[in-house]
């Protein structure tokens, strides 16, 4: 399989702070790809420079054999790059079809808004969302609002999608849903990066897991080598210990 | 989609045809420009929404492209002999790409910070314009009477100003409808919503918030030739931060975040700021200006989304939709 996505030793400080160091790996192109990790490993970090929205203090992104790097955080779903939010963000104000629409009419089928309002719709019956479309995010519960989060990116028509913690908070009927979706999407031929901390999705989902931990990739490979893995056994139990 | 005509349709229709007739029943000049001046304050309203209910960008500075526009309508007339209608056109371009311009570097500044800087551009006009010879300086210029007719838009009644108004206004409402279904206006709206949102679905905040300046002041600039053609005078007090309440109030009372809702406010508010001061003004000077803050407040109090958030969300616009929905099935059958 061909690399879609290649980080070479990304790095980002903030003020002395080093949320994440010289980290480097691939994402294969068709495949879904998980990063895990205790609080604060810099994953999110990892993703704001995928996506544009920080620049890398060094390191480089190579996305389709392009580099990249520093390209300003409007101009990723054209080349077919598209995220959600650990935070949502829902647009309040504009109900979950038009939340929709959004994404469809910037993204990259150039769609003109009426058939932005159209690809949304189908968007939203491939979502399980369909029936809620007049309402407005606040009327729809947390597994909703998610759901609303990946519809919205991916009515942008990504060619990779990265999913920042999507089913943190969601009762394990609701975590399989998502992973039958996100299974859906991938099949479908979107390649997906995501960042998980139920490691019963992440073994479902994931071809390859990468693990961080302060800001540095210690780990990589399956979910079983991961997580027989003594290190990160370490960490996730000396996690729960206290 | 509604696209089909309906009651809907028909009631809208009643009503422009009721506005069009109006002037001959209404017959003395000052009830009549009471209707003229809600018909222009309405069209500021919009102008304004453009940037305040779409983009969420508040502005204090309105009055001042506003008065630009006058400035440039009337002196375009007085010392060029340009019709006022080609000085609305050039209003437009010219104030709109300069507030565009000017605004452009602070498009980063969020909320109150924005506001700031609109009052103090706002601002600078004024004094600018006060110590310009060639603009009257604090006294003004008069936009004479001496030629009426629709070249110079100038008549001594005011019936013809109260079909420019209306015409004005329903070309402003139909231009925001649609902007507000158009990309644009999602962009806007997204913009609103979230900027960081916005740029992952693939939005460039600076691009659209330029194009919403431009537009939102181009067309207040319209409204201002209107005017000084209108009133007949105009001085730099009509670009004080006050007078840009006039425009803003009625949105927040109507509603931001629709379009219908910054309109319906100013039908609403000038009417009744003008009764207000017809009734209560010779009782006590500033009364009606008390009344009026009161009436504000409580809306802003009790509906802090404005009339029409709390009608969006409310029962009675579904029981609404279902009557008419009902009206339509009798009368036109059933339909998809
Ligand atoms: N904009 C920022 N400014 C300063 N520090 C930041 C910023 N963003 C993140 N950090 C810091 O960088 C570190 C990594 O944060 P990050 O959000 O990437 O972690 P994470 O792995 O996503 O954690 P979590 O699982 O809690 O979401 C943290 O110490 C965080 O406080
Ligand atoms: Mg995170």
């Amino acid at each position: 399989m061909a690399e879609l996505l290649e980080i070479k030793n990304l790095t980002k400080n903030f003020h002395g702070l080093k949320a994440v160091s010289d980290v480097s790996f691939t994402v294969e192109k068709g495949s879904i790809t998980g990063m895990i990790g205790s609080n604060g490993a810099g994953k999110t970090t990892v993703f704001n420079m995928i996506s544009g929205v920080l620049t890398p203090t060094s390191g480089s992104i190579i996305y389709q054999g392009k580099d990249i790097t520093g390209t300003k955080a409007c101009k990723y779903t054209g080349m077919g790059i598209a995220r959600t939010f650990q935070i949502m963000k829902p647009l309040r104000n504009m109900t979950v079809l038009d939340n929709v629409v959004s994404g469809a009419i910037f993204g990259r089928k150039q769609l003109n808004a009426v058939q932005a309002r159209e690809y949304a719709a189908e968007i939203l019956e491939f979502t399980g969302l369909y029936d809620k479309k007049d309402l407005y995010p606040k009327d729809m519960g947390t597994p909703y609002k998610k759901r609303l989060e990946v519809a919205r990116a991916l009515a942008t028509d990504p060619e990779l999608l990265l999913l920042d913690e999507v089913m943190a908070g969601l009762n394990p009927t609701e975590t399989d849903e998502a992973v039958e979706l996100f299974q859906k999407i991938n099949e479908q031929g979107t390649t997906i990066l995501l960042i998980e901390h139920i490691m019963r999705a992440v073994a479902s989902l994931c071809q390859k897991v990468v693990v961080m931990h302060h800001g540095e990739k210690i780990t990589e490979g399956t979910p079983e080598q991961v997580m027989n893995d003594p290190y990160v056994i370490e960490i996730y139990l000396g996690k729960e210990e206290d | 989609m509604r696209k089909k005509f309906g009651i809907r349709q028909i009631l809208l229709l009643v009503l422009i045809l009721i506005c069009l007739i109006v002037p001959t029943f209404v017959k003395t000049p000052y009830m009549l420009g009471i209707f003229v001046t809600t018909f222009y304050i309405g069209c500021g309203t919009l102008a304004w929404s453009v940037l305040g209910s779409l983009t969420g960008e508040i502005s204090l500075g309105h009055a001042g492209f506003m008065g630009l526009g006058a400035y440039i309508g009337a002196l375009l007339m007085n010392n060029k002999h340009i019709t006022p209608w080609v000085g609305m056109l050039v209003a437009f371009v010219v104030v709109g790409l300069l507030a565009a311009c000017l605004l452009a570097p602070c498009f980063v500044l969020s909320g109150p910070y924005f506001t700031l800087v609109t009052i103090a551009f706002a601002e600078a006009f004024r004094n600018l314009f006060t110590n310009w010879d060639y603009a009257g300086k604090g006294q003004g210029i008069l936009v004479p009477l001496k030629e009426q007719g629709m070249y110079s838009m100038r008549w001594i009644s005011k019936v013809p100003y109260y079909y420019i108004a209306l015409i004005m206004l329903i070309v402003f409402y139909v231009i925001l409808r649609k902007i507000d279904r158009s990309k644009l206006g999602y962009a806007l709206k997204t913009i609103r919503e979230d900027e960081e949102t916005a740029n992952a679905v693939g939005i460039n905040p600076f691009k659209y918030k330029f194009i919403a300046t431009f537009i939102s002041a181009g067309l207040i600039a319209v409204v201002g030739v209107f005017y000084a053609n209108y009133i007949g005078y105009i001085n730099p007090d009509i670009m004080k931060q006050s007078q840009a309440l006039n425009y803003v109030m009625p949105a927040i009372i109507g509603g931001i975040g629709s379009i219908t809702g910054p309109l319906l406010g100013a039908i609403i508010l000038t009417p009744l700021s003008e009764f207000l001061s017809a009734t209560l003004s010779h009782i006590a000077g500033g009364l009606n200006l008390v009344v009026y803050a009161v009436i504000v407040i409580a809306v802003i109090l009790f509906r802090p989304t404005g009339i029409m958030g709390w009608f969006d969300h409310s029962k009675f616009k579904k029981k609404m939709n279902d009557r008419f929905d009902a009206i339509d099935a009798k009368l036109f059958g059933k339909r998809g």
